[in-house]
């Protein structure tokens, strides 16, 4: 599951869309299937899925070990806010498509439930010439859904398809820094890169295609999209668009066949509607927002019928400038902003407290995370003051500064369905205001917004999200190359040491060496303030009762989810178990 | 003299009709309202206080308070000058685009009458909401675009009307009698037939400031009318929304006052409408 990539964290609520490189999370709703996403991606969401730390969730370990057995049968619903898109994970870069692509395809390597990285269709590895050569020996037992074997061929197919421009991923840059890919037996594959290349190893998690159903055909009009193959715990069986997509569980699955039945992704595109529906016993799992986990979740009824957690998302959310605008050029300006704005009301009044302060891109329990860099304690007259330094004045005692004749005005874009982030944006409207700035806020529909404000940069501020993945390496969001029209750098963020610093931190495997790199960046981000960090939400996933051994670990609830089960005597949807 | 009998009769009548004397008292009241706002409402509208998020209506709150702390009861209040200012001109705009074309249209004829009428059916052919997300979605939304776009699409009614009663009118004595003094057609039209046309043009236009509100609640509650933090009904019934299980006064209190406002002005232009139809006067 790591892989390296991004998605655009847009909303949380509502969302969904169909872009290929920026993607994001659906968030608060869809719940918490895969462990993590590792790609980065541009997150919809507000509170998210993935990535635990405590277990409000009461008696949850208790009564799931106390009581019966596992059993296999029934059916677990999780409700989601946005469809999938494209069911091959490669294709795809929002959330929805790829937690239902880690269940129906598997990598050659994931993160475990500590965020370590352990093998998947690969039953090993042998790394050599100083971490240059990585070589697979594949599992034996493993064959597709239509019960053709799994080889090192489908392995090499996919690495073809990630390095063929042709292909239209999002998550293509860490496949060509392989040098040399061979396949060596049939169970045996071999990668040589040209340099070391820390995100190497887990940018494996990728999913694998099915070679002999895909090779030589134009993989953009392939009918697995709709109707994917895999070899992952669970198979496809029917997907009906903006309603449901359905799993069965695969018997024959290497680590065991799982013990939930069937698995049922409903698109519900209200968070409040899918709470009712939650009540109502229509779905058996949701990610809450911030109000139903403190307040409408709080009473004996739902504490008796449903376990709910809460743990710090891998996604924060950020007000970034363009910085191709002469007035963001000033780094004074960017500064002031972040010294106006009152990151802990917003925490307060938006996430009511369930989240914390972002001062950089990474979170708190990483061990990238640099605790000690410059923080912008709230003070208007801190920014009030940096401004004039920079030349804004209020001349004309309207309460709006002016440079030049012009007023100090900028429109906020934000996506449309995401609660979290209109109120944030009203917050920082409010605040800017008292430091002498005019905001604007706009709120667009989230393919839209990618396509004709976020490609075209014709944006002045946004405020959007990215979820983090467990390996520090932020190539593709911070590099001066990177930033292309499809590319993620958007806010066109070009800084010299930075790009030595990010380049430094991928080249090499010793710990201690990249750290250093990551912590240099951070102190640069919090000096230049590309982006104001605004909060690290807590993720909010609510489950049925009836569902056991759901163990909260540092990569969240589902990295153990063919080990769910239901006990016989409380199985709801028996018949379909046959 | 007949003129103030006309009106004296008009006066009459419509006292006479309870309900619309209550519509008439509901939109008088919301006129003081929105002139009033900034000291009829205890706090300001757009103040965000995270310490008292949606609180229960209160003596403090007496509307209660929304998912940013604000007052609800000064946001209500400061919605209904929203609310006149977008009903007013967008009617102001639809009535002035409806009286041209329908003037021209009636009092030419022929080519001229085609033209505008079939222009007019196809106008008509279109669900004018889903015009108005369309045209919305495209333009940046804000109040003027909303006002202006509801004028766009919403003169038909008001061209017919004219049309239909310049049809009528200009064949009569004073027409003839103005024409044949020589008067050129602007003079005709604007100082001879216009005033008598105007009474169905009244009765549309109340009625369509109803509408007009109507449709600017609906596009604020989508998201893509008034933009926040800029209080509007339709927008704090989106909040009502978002939040229904826990805070019912977000929803009843903006709901209510759209109910009254355009149930008060249909009353009251239903009531001018009766009392300017001789047909339904009653004795």
């Amino acid at each position: 599951m790591r892989a390296a990539k991004f998605k655009t964290f847009l909303s949380c609520r509502r969302v969904n869309l169909r872009t290929k490189v920026l993607s994001y999370e659906p968030a608060a709703i869809s719940a918490v299937l895969i462990g993590l996403i590792i790609l980065i991606t541009f997150t919809l969401g507000c509170t998210q899925k993935e990535a635990p730390k405590e277990d409000s969730g009461v008696k949850n370990k208790e009564a799931s070990h106390v009581k019966s057995e596992p059993a296999y049968g029934d059916a677990i619903i999780e409700g989601s806010i946005g469809d999938a898109s494209n069911l091959i994970p490669e294709l795809a870069s929002d959330s929805a498509s790829h937690e239902i692509a880690d269940l129906v395809y598997g990598g050659l390597v994931r993160y475990n439930k500590d965020l370590i990285t352990e093998g998947v269709l690969a039953e090993s590895w042998d790394v050599s010439d100083g971490g240059l050569v990585i070589t697979f020996h594949l599992r034996k037992d493993v064959s597709w859904h239509d019960g053709k074997p799994f080889t090192a061929d489908d392995v090499m197919y996919t690495y073809k398809v990630m390095i063929d421009p042709k292909t239209p991923t999002a998550y293509g840059g860490d496949f060509l820094q392989v040098k040399k890919a061979e396949v060596l037996d049939k169970y045996t594959f071999r990668v040589t890169y040209k340099k070391p290349f820390a995100p190497g190893l887990i940018s494996w998690s990728i999913g694998i295609l099915p070679s002999h159903l895909l090779m030589g055909k134009d993989i953009t009009k392939s009918s697995l999209a709709r109707n994917p193959i895999g070899t992952g715990s669970y198979k496809f069986k029917e997907w009906k668009t903006g309603e449901k997509i359905v799993l069965e569980s695969n018997h024959n699955y290497f680590e065991g066949r799982p013990y939930i039945d069937r698995f049922i992704y409903r698109i519900i595109p209200d968070s409040a509607t899918m709470f009712l529906e939650l009540k109502a016993g229509g779905i058996d799992w949701m990610g809450l927002a911030p109000f139903q986990y403190k307040r409408q979740t709080e009473n004996a009824k739902i504490k008796k019928n449903f376990n709910k957690f809460k743990y710090l998302s891998f996604s924060y959310t950020y007000l970034g400038f363009n910085l191709l605008d002469p007035r963001f050029k000033d780094k004074r300006v960017r500064q002031a902003i972040s010294y106006a704005i009152n990151k802990q009301e917003i925490i307060d009044g938006v996430l009511l407290g369930l989240g914390v302060i972002a001062t950089g891109p990474y979170k708190p329990d990483m061990w990238a995370y640099n605790p000690d860099v410059k923080k912008y304690e709230f003070s208007t007259d801190k920014a009030k003051e940096l401004l004039n330094e920079a030349g804004w004045k209020n001349t004309d005692k309207d309460g709006i500064l002016e440079k030049n004749g012009k007023k100090f005005e900028f429109t906020i874009l934000t996506n449309q369905g995401n609660e979290e982030r209109e109120k944030s944006a009203q917050i920082i409207q409010r605040r800017l205001k008292d430091a002498g700035i005019s905001v604007k806020i706009r709120i667009v529909e989230w393919s839209a917004f990618l396509k004709e404000f976020i490609r075209t940069r014709k944006f002045e501020a946004i405020i959007l999200g990215w979820n983090i993945p467990p390996d520090p390496d932020l190539f593709d969001v911070w590099h001066s190359s990177k930033t292309g029209p499809d590319e993620l750098n958007h806010v066109t963020f070009k800084n010299a040491e930075v790009d030595r610093l990010l380049v430094k931190g991928r080249g090499t495997f010793d710990q201690e060496e990249r750290k250093k790199c990551y912590f240099r960046i951070q102190e640069i981000f919090a000096e230049e303030q590309p982006y104001v960090f605004l909060y690290v939400p807590d993720a909010l996933p609510i489950v049925n009762a009836r569902f056991k051994n759901i163990n909260p670990a540092p990569a969240g609830i589902s990295y153990n989810f063919i080990k769910w089960y239901v006990p016989k005597n409380e199985q709801k949807y028996v018949e379909l178990t046959q | 003299m007949k003129k103030e009998r006309f009106w004296t009769n008009f006066w009459k009548e419509l006292r006479r009709n309870k309900l619309a004397v209550a519509g008439g008292v509901v939109v008088m009241a919301l006129f003081v309202i929105s002139f009033f706002a900034p000291f009829i409402s205890p706090y300001d509208p757009e103040q965000i206080n995270v310490e008292e998020i949606l609180l229960p209506p209160s003596s403090n709150h007496l509307f209660g308070t929304d998912e940013l702390g604000r007052d609800v009861f000064s946001r209500v209040v400061f919605g209904a000058r929203i609310s006149l200012k977008v009903g007013f001109v967008a009617v102001g705009i639809a009535t002035v685009v409806g009286v041209f074309l329908g003037s021209i249209a009636g009092y030419y004829g022929k080519l001229a009458d085609s033209i505008i009428m079939r222009f007019v059916d196809i106008m008509l052919c279109f669900p004018t909401f889903f015009l108005i997300l369309a045209v919305v979605a495209i333009l940046e939304p804000s109040i003027t675009n909303i006002m202006i776009v509801i004028g766009l699409t919403s003169w038909t009614g008001v061209a017919r009307l004219i049309r239909a009663e310049i049809l009528s009118l200009k064949s009569r004595e004073f027409v003839l009698a103005a024409k044949s003094i020589g008067a050129n057609d602007l003079v005709i039209i604007a100082r001879h037939i216009l005033p008598n046309a105007m009474a169905p043009v009244l009765v549309s236009a109340t009625l369509g400031v109803a509408g007009a509100i109507l449709i600017e609640s609906a596009l604020s509650f989508l998201g893509i009318g008034v933009q926040p933090p800029t209080p509007s009904w339709g927008n704090i019934l989106t909040s009502g929304k978002d939040n229904i299980e826990l805070a019912w006064w977000l929803s009843l209190f903006p709901g209510l006052a759209i109910l009254v406002t355009v149930l008060g002005y249909n009353l009251l232009g239903e009531g001018i409408r009766d009392a300017i139809d001789p047909r339904l006067r009653r004795r």
